[in-house]
């Protein structure tokens, strides 16, 4: 026998980690879940105060600058809105009765993206009625990629351009009707930021509104059938 | 001759997985905000706005396709004025407006009861049943703000231009403004206190009771509720 000294065997510990791992995904999952990564986005507007005004207190818009933009949709049996229409008209409203047609200075047109990066649909209107504005604004825009000026300098510089009286710019009455859609109204503000439009204003419509949309509706109705 | 193989037993190491899996676990348990519950599910429309919604002195006005309005109110980060503090204070503004316009018909609430409206995310039922809902299991409460199972609910509101006779909406719009929660009156004067939340098939005429109703309390300006879209260039 070996006199005094033992020998312990030397063990590797190992713990198992894996029902930890286990345990740990599922709880994440459960936070994956459960939590919103993307928040919602806020689009700011303001109305003007409701309380009456006096006629001559009261701001005229320049003719020349005006764009009226009819929002309506076309609802389905529960009142859902399925089909969103757009009109519009430049300056003052212009209708007259030929016999039994009703004529005017609306047309019908549509909220559409840009193709080859070009803008279509009324964003060409509003982009050709604005270009003043935006010219001013993509030269700043290209200093601002270019990282010659830095993120608030670009904001504030831009909202100067978007407010500067100098320019020409027009001013744009957004009109739904009740039937309009909530999301055709989001995107027709949408259009204001995109064009950089500084004026805009939402109005109700009124009867010579609904006069003018009256062949529209009943060529879509025709349509249907 | 046999060869007799020994057989190991595989072992992989889950110390490194199990590491990874802790580090990922305390990103989520720290970055995250819970949802919050909902009596109905809208989808927001979307736009390029970046702006994003605060998360403090938030008045969210939600509006479903029906025109029913439920509203939410969010307090201050100072713990004074946090919005449990904020909402008791909110319920003892409404009620005691609610009373001084309707003195026959006056409600009361008791301590209990307004401490359980502090807990409350969302509320939307017209204020003379409000003493019942608070008295309810949370999962009672959640069912009679459901459309589905109760389809009277949500806040009375009505096209009123007379602020001197507010409906329900404005009397907790009002409430909610002069709640001592200084930084949601300035939120609210510049614009960001109040977002309104509806779905986008939501036909104008809802909408524009709801905002007809804020311009008659001078709050002209709000948010709208909005998903992200990416706009090419």
């Amino acid at each position: 026998m070996a006199k005094g000294k033992t020998y312990t065997e030397k063990k590797d510990v190992r713990v198992d980690f894996t029902p930890m791992v286990d345990m740990n995904m599922l709880l994440i999952t459960f936070f994956m879940l459960c939590t919103t990564m993307i928040k919602s986005q806020t689009l700011q507007i303001s109305l003007p105060s409701n309380e009456k005004v006096e006629k001559k207190d009261q701001n005229k818009v320049k003719q020349s600058e005006a764009i009226t933009v009819i929002l309506d949709s076309e609802l389905d049996k529960d009142g859902v809105p399925v089909k969103d229409f757009v009109y519009y008209y430049e300056g003052m409203p212009e209708v007259a009765q030929e016999g039994t047609e009703i004529v005017s200075n609306m047309q019908e047109i549509a909220f559409m993206p840009n193709e080859n990066g070009k803008a279509q649909g009324i964003r060409a209107i509003f982009q050709q009625r604005n270009k003043q504005v935006l010219e001013k604004i993509n030269v700043l825009k290209d200093k601002w990629k270019a990282k010659e000026i830095s993120d608030s300098v670009y904001q504030a510089k831009a909202k100067e351009i978007r407010n500067d009286s100098t320019l020409t710019r027009p001013v744009v009455i957004i009109k739904a009707t009740p039937n309009a859609s909530y999301t055709s109204l989001v995107t027709a503000l949408d259009e204001m930021q995109i064009n950089n439009i500084s004026r805009y204003q939402i109005d109700r419509i009124n009867e010579t509104d609904s006069a003018m949309m009256t062949p529209f509706l009943l060529k879509r109705l025709n349509a249907k059938k | 001759m046999k060869v007799k193989t020994e057989k190991k037993k595989p072992f992989i190491d889950m110390t490194a997985m199990s590491d990874v899996t802790v580090l990922l676990l305390t990103f989520f348990m720290l970055t995250s905000t819970f949802l919050q519950k909902e009596p109905i599910t809208v989808i927001t429309p979307a736009s390029v706005s970046e702006e994003k919604v605060p998360e403090q002195n938030l008045i969210t006005v939600l509006v479903d396709t029906d025109g029913r309005v439920f509203l939410a109110l969010a307090g201050d980060k100072d713990s004074t004025q946090s919005s449990d503090k904020v909402r008791v204070e909110l319920i003892k503004n409404v009620v005691a407006e609610y009373n001084k316009l309707n003195p026959s018909a006056k409600i009361e609430l008791t301590r209990a009861q307004c401490e359980t409206f502090g807990q409350i995310h969302m509320f939307g039922l017209p204020i003379k049943q409000l003493s019942q809902w608070l008295s309810m299991t949370p999962d009672q409460r959640d069912e009679a703000i459901d459309p589905a199972k109760n389809p009277n609910c949500g806040i009375p509101i009505n096209m009123n231009e007379d602020a001197s006779k507010p409906n329900e909406f404005q009397i907790w719009m009002k409430a909610a403004y002069n709640t001592s929660n200084d930084n949601l009156q300035t939120a609210i004067k510049q614009g960001k206190g109040i977002a309104i939340k509806a779905d986008g098939s939501t036909p104008y005429s809802i909408v524009q009771v709801v905002m007809d109703n804020l311009q008659t309390l001078k709050m002209n300006k709000f948010t709208l509720l909005t998903a992200l879209k990416t706009e090419g260039e």
